[in-house]
């Protein structure tokens, strides 16, 4: 393994290379930040190779004080490692704070480690952990506990650590690698990845990454609120809410950076947003966790402007390719052919977002490929179902009960529908719809986004992954998948990108009808508190005027 | 093309009811005419609110049947650019289809009109065919136990009283749930549940007629074949003609509802049953010496025919209500019905914006109940005045 | 008597236990325990991790072990871990109690009520707060219908036939004719919306100081209860529970004005105010009574649904959430309280029919 150290204000080359890419047009700026910052480049820096000053934080000064309430699920706590919804970590986030963490504008900046660098082939991450940060019983934070905290993302015995997917290049045998961790002194380590793993520091700003205290035993994170964050739990009671105070007794190591509000009240209310309008006007939340369709308006007009994120996150439409009628391309195909995802998007999820492709891989993405548009013709369609003599096959269309992803499914089936071919549509409660998510042989799956194109066909698409729902298994698709992970450059990758796309709609794996915007309803006087589009809550950065 | 005024939509959606309202002017009619010899029936049309009552009841009844022929769109299908709008907008490119939404668009641009009358089928489908078999099964199960007492009553007391203390809403929640639907339970419930009318028709005949064995043969015969040719599609999903069928889906739904009705029903038969037996030509019947079986089914059972009615209409009502609940909680009836209590539910959200794709269904679900009580009660009326 | 409430006891002690059995029995299907493993663990889990996770935590026993277990006449179930630290169901229950003693048994008959998965607390100590809350809204409900009904009912009963009467009977149809979901709705949109019904007016003529005149949403009446919070929840299960009650006061009062001695009072020149008040009212009421006892856990559907339309956290709304996130025990524990509810008031009402009808005696 080759190493080379370099020195922390040295930018790695593979940064400015990007650079030029970004002046030429060929790279997005957004993604110029997420890599450039992933490789270690800070984000001033990163700005700086494009000849831009790092936006400023905030326009206004922030106000110290005052409370703030906002609607948000509050389930029952579980170790942070497994995690499963965004809420579990928003309601920990005052307290349990992040290695790095990943901002609005694309780019991955320092939290508790203050730099990090890899060296040329991404094998070898050195981090700089943060000096002068310490827990809020007193001990100090050292390399031996990030040490110990990447040593529980890798631990997969635990049923559910979805962490231990994420450092997979770390890790052996469900466990980590012996010698994957080198702690050189109190405030630095290595880490040596048993492949090229660009990805691995972005990894570190997920949700479940949260760090803990050594002495936490993996229950529950709010009756044991030991952490680095300058604020502590109150009270927390599922299904109904959670409470928030900033904690007196401790010294934030961002002191004066955040934590400008006393408290912060989360209130649960339920799945059904009109619940939550009325709440809104009665004065009892002044922010939403995340607004969608028709109600994004409503809560404008109740005086609650909305904060708006263009993400690469979506819904998968797939079909199961080992369930019968999908083991045929043709009906696939077919199926493809008789949706709009114009009209999808239009009907389904108010015209808010950008019409995708059928491919999951976003024009937010570096490595996006532009293909010729897809063609639809219901009456196509119709004519290739008959040729298969399915002609009076009833296909059956399953989705969650959430209301835009089941809204979305009927404006799919109806699509279908309305081209002569018969479909039912099933809509099963969120808790049992998990049961068998992998198995159902035509169902939606709601994706979040992920920064970079060939993470999610990783995750999805590859034989044999765990989440690969759509039972997707092509050689040609892997290889070209294996290739394209190991080219650095975006435009090498993109032709690449080009045949793996091309792929993903010859064989038609799914309909995939758009990108979706993600919004939240603010009151004017509160600041900070702009969507994220991985739905983080930073209560810590927000205040109020 | 203009948007119309409300004047014309409503003339519009009565010439697409054209069908229901000569129906309803044939029934009225008719029955106005022979009035006296209709028995009960006929001296409903003697009460204004029994009348008022039965022709809200009969105007949904034959919505439900011409259903096909007044829809102005497919329920299903959806149009782009017409999300939420008003009513009496007009198609952006009709080519062929009816030019409007007469009543509006719901939120994913399915015509509020077409979806409420195909709701009345949908609605009209479950409603009082699972009061039926639920009255079918508490009268048969009601009769024995009042008329036997003893050992018999106390049992099946118990047993009806043990559904009665369940929360319906929990017995919903477990019986209609999903993963339910995949197991047995449903189709064990309902060859048990469906098999009680087949038996109480066949006793009912054979009651009746076991002195003619060439009839009784022909008639309980009769009933036993088709009983069990619906039972097989009905319970099991196996009738070999393909008739008979029904999705386990809304086979769950019936099931449950059948099943916390019934009791109820159960104990009114029983407590009629009690208070009848003690008259006089049941005690002459007894010294006739006919059976059981004879006296339950042919001199008490029609002796209380006025109450069972007029329970029977409050018990569709309340049945429809029932579904909507379900409807609420997500439950039950398959996604995208236009049944009335699921469609309320989608547009209660959006009630403040448009309030049409929600007020449309409601007044119907609520239109209907009231018809059915005030039929009820003017059945009520006109049978105490015997 | 007392043998009479004996026997009354008796059956309800059966009832519960059959009705816990077939919620026992439906709770912990395959299915529903997979269900219940993903809610626990992570929704994307692997079926293995399913598999080891129910082991673990003790489901993966015979379904009738585990019903004894949790009725307390089985010993709970313990496991020792490679560590040789041993845990299992009693051991849970004494520290979340935070008991020293580790009972052998732990079950209803030592006064476990087990845990609640969903709410990650004692199921005890949740049906005991949200009963409390369930408890102020269903007498707010009381205090509102039952005067209602009863006024609506008597004076449409006085003279039958009349106009009063017929006006009176179709609003009280009607009433029952609406269900929660549709009256709920429309007073939210009606009078706690600010941009339709009547709030946008009364703010623009400056009545009221807030942009509604209701609160839509119930959930700030859990700290305190204000008329303006509380008023449309309560307004909407009394409109629909009154109808009933206020025909069966009508049938009923009907029924007493014709009797013999009304007639005789008549006669001797009683007013008609006095006949009412002093002669017909105590005997018209007595079916009413009845009714509304009977009709206090038929309203709980109402409950349901009214919780969690105002996502007040009551008992009709942690109902609603474990039987949605599959609460075993909670669910179980909902179910005896609503067995004692539903029994308790069968057995008040047949009392107070005696107690109030002095011709009728129990044998």
């Amino acid at each position: 393994m080759t190493h080379k150290k370099r020195k922390a204000t040295e930018l790695h080359p593979a940064a400015q290379l990007y650079a030029r890419e970004c002046h030429e047009g060929k790279l997005s700026r957004r993604e110029f930040l997420t890599r450039a910052t992933a490789l270690g480049v800070t984000a001033p820096a990163a700005y700086g190779l494009l000849g831009l000053a790092a936006p400023a934080a905030r326009a206004d000064t922030p106000q110290m004080g005052g409370s703030l309430r906002m609607q948000m699920d509050i389930k029952a706590q579980r170790d942070p490692r497994t995690w499963d919804w965004s809420e579990l970590a928003n309601v920990c986030r005052g307290w349990l704070e992040y290695l790095v963490s990943y901002e609005r504008d694309g780019s991955i900046q320092p939290v508790l480690l203050e730099s990090w660098e890899a060296n040329e082939d991404a094998t070898v991450f050195t981090l700089n952990v943060r000096p002068g940060v310490t827990w809020n019983n007193g001990d100090p934070f050292t390399s031996a506990d990030v040490a110990h905290n990447i040593e529980r993302w890798c631990d997969a015995s635990v049923e559910g650590n979805s962490m231990a997917g994420r450092m997979s290049s770390i890790s052996e045998d469900g466990a980590l690698r012996e010698g994957a961790i080198e702690i050189v002194d109190d405030l630095t380590l290595r880490l040596h990845l048993a492949n090229p793993d660009i990805a691995i520091i972005a990894n570190m700003s997920d949700y479940p990454a949260a760090v803990v205290h050594p002495s936490f035993t993996g229950d529950d994170p709010v009756a044991n609120p030991i952490g680095t964050g300058p604020y502590r739990p109150v009270s927390h009671d599922t299904g109904i809410g959670a409470v928030i105070e900033r904690n007196p007794d401790h010294t934030w190591w961002n002191e004066g950076n955040g934590a400008w509000l006393d408290r912060i009240e989360f209130v649960d209310l339920g799945t059904d947003p009109s619940a939550w309008v009325a709440a809104a006007e009665g004065g009892e939340i002044e922010l939403t966790y995340q607004t969608t369709g028709d109600f994004v308006d409503i809560f404008a007009a109740i005086g609650m402007p909305e904060s708006e994120a263009i993400t690469a996150a979506t819904l998968a439409v797939r079909f199961n390719q080992e369930q019968e009628p999908y083991t045929n391309r043709n009906v696939r195909r077919a199926l493809q052919m008789a949706v709009d995802n114009a009209v999808v998007l239009e009907l389904g999820y108010d015209g808010r977002g950008t019409e995708a492709e059928n491919h999951h891989v976003c024009p937010l993405h570096p490595e996006y490929a532009e293909l010729p548009p897809l063609t639809v013709d219901p009456a196509a369609a119709r004519e290739m179902i008959e040729a298969e003599g399915l002609g009076d096959h009833e296909f059956e269309l399953i989705s969650i009960d959430d209301n835009w992803q089941a809204a979305t499914c009927d404006t799919v089936a109806a699509q279908i529908r309305a081209a002569g071919i018969n479909i039912r549509r099933t809509i099963l409660p969120g808790a049992t719809f998990w049961n068998d998510w992998l198995n159902y042989p035509f169902s939606s799956t709601e994706w979040n986004m992920r920064p970079l194109g060939v993470q999610v066909l990783n995750l999805a698409y590859r034989s044999g992954e765990a989440w690969n729902e759509a039972g997707f298994a092509n050689e040609e698709f892997d290889r070209l998948l294996d290739q394209a992970n190991g080219i650095a450059d975006a435009d090498e990758r993109r032709e690449v990108m080009a045949q793996l796309q091309q792929i993903m709609q010859d064989e038609g794996v799914l309909i995939q009808p758009y990108w979706r915007s993600l919004y939240r309803n603010l009151r004017p006087n509160v600041h900070g508190a702009e969507m994220h589009p991985t739905f983080e809550v930073r209560y810590h950065h927000y205040w109020k005027s | 093309m203009e948007e119309l005024g409300w004047l014309a939509i409503f003339g519009r959606m009565a010439v697409q009811f054209l069908p229901v309202w000569v129906a309803m002017a044939l029934v009225f009619g008719l029955s106005i005419t022979w009035r006296r010899r209709l028995g009960l029936y006929g001296k409903l049309f003697d009460s204004t609110i029994g009348m008022i009552g039965f022709g809200i009841v009969i105007f949904w009844l034959f919505t439900a049947v011409f259903a096909d022929l007044i829809i102005t769109h497919d329920p299903l299908a959806q149009v782009s650019q017409m999300r939420n709008v008003v009513p009496g907008t007009p198609l952006p490119n009709p080519d062929g289809r009816y030019e409007y939404y007469l009543l509006g668009g719901d939120s994913i641009a399915r015509d509020v009109f077409s979806r409420m009358v195909m709701g009345a089928r949908e609605v009209l489908r479950i409603a009082p065919f699972a009061a039926m078999i639920s009255f079918m099964i508490g009268i048969a199960l009601g009769l024995p136990a009042g008329y036997f007492g003893g050992r018999l009553d106390t049992g099946l007391t118990f047993v009806a009283n043990l559904v009665l203390a369940f929360p319906v809403i929990l017995l919903f929640f477990l019986l209609v749930a999903p993963e339910i639907q995949f197991t047995l339970i449903p189709t064990v419930m309902a060859g048990v549940l469906f098999l009680v009318p087949i038996l109480f028709l066949m006793v009912l005949l054979n009651a009746r007629f076991f002195t003619q064995p060439g009839k009784r043969n022909l008639y309980v015969g009769g009933v036993l074949v088709f009983g069990l040719w619906a039972y097989s599609g009905l319970a099991f999903n196996a009738d070999p003609l393909g008739f008979w069928g029904i999705s386990p889906n809304i086979l769950n739904v019936f099931v449950a509802v059948v099943f916390v009705n019934a009791p109820t029903v159960f104990r009114i038969v029983r407590g009629i049953t009690l208070d009848i037996k003690t008259r006089d030509y049941v005690a002459a019947a007894q010294t006739r010496g006919e059976g059981p079986w004879y006296i339950m089914m042919w001199e008490i059972l029609p002796n209380a025919r006025g109450p069972l009615i007029v329970d029977f209409c409050l018990r569709i009502g309340y049945t429809t209500i029932l579904l909507g609940t379900l409807g609420f909680f997500g439950l039950g009836v398959s996604p995208e019905s236009p049944d009335w209590g699921s469609t309320i539910n989608d547009g209660r959200r959006l009630l403040t914006v448009y309030p049409h794709p929600a007020l449309v269904p409601a007044f119907s679900l609520m239109s209907l109940v009231l018809g059915l009580n005030l039929l009820a009660d003017g059945l009520r009326e006109e049978s105490l005045k015997d | 008597m007392l043998l009479f409430l004996l026997r009354r006891i008796g059956v309800m002690l059966l009832t519960a236990l059959c009705l816990t059995f077939v919620v026992f029995y439906l709770t912990n299907l395959p299915a529903k325990l997979e269900t219940l493993a993903k809610t626990q663990a992570g929704s994307r889990i692997s079926d293995a991790e399913v598999a080891s996770w129910l082991e673990r935590n003790g489901y993966a026993r015979p379904m009738v072990v585990r019903y004894g277990e949790w009725l307390g006449v089985v010993p709970g179930w313990t496991r020792a871990d490679a560590e040789g630290t041993v845990t299992g169901r009693c051991y849970r229950l004494a520290a979340v109690e935070g008991e020293a003693y580790v009972p052998e048994r732990c079950g209803l008959l030592q006064g476990y009520w087990g845990n609640s998965t969903r709410f990650r607390a004692p199921v005890s100590d949740v049906i005991t707060a949200r009963l409390g809350a369930t408890g102020m809204l269903m007498a707010w409900v009381l205090i509102v219908m039952v005067p209602m009904a009863l006024v609506v009912g008597v004076m449409a009963g006085m003279r039958e036939g009349s106009r009063t009467d017929r006006s009176l009977s179709t609003f009280a149809i009607a009433s029952t004719a609406t269900p929660e979901y549709v009256s709920g709705v429309f007073l939210i949109a009606l009078l706690a919306s600010s941009t339709v019904g009547l709030s946008p007016l009364l703010s623009s003529w400056g009545w009221i100081d807030g942009p509604v005149l209701f609160q839509g949403n119930a959930r700030s009446a859990m700290e305190q209860i204000t008329f303006w919070n509380f008023a449309l929840p309560v307004m909407t299960i009394a409109l629909y529970g009154m109808g009933y009650i206020a025909r069966i006061t009508r049938a009923s009062m009907t029924e007493v004005m014709t009797q013999q001695y009304i007639r005789t009072a008549r006669l001797k020149g009683v007013s008609f105010t006095n006949i009412v008040l002093r002669h017909a009212l105590r005997n018209a009421l007595i079916a009413p009574f009845t009714v509304i006892m009977l009709q206090i856990p038929w309203l709980l559907n109402g409950v349901v649904v009214v919780e969690v339309l105002f996502s007040y956290p009551g008992f009709g709304w942690t109902l609603f959430e474990a039987a949605v996130n599959n609460d075993i025990e909670l669910l179980l524990a909902a179910s005896v309280v609503a067995v004692v509810v539903v029994l308790l008031t069968q057995l008040i009402s047949d009392v107070g029919y005696v107690w109030l009808n002095p011709r009728i005696r129990i044998s």
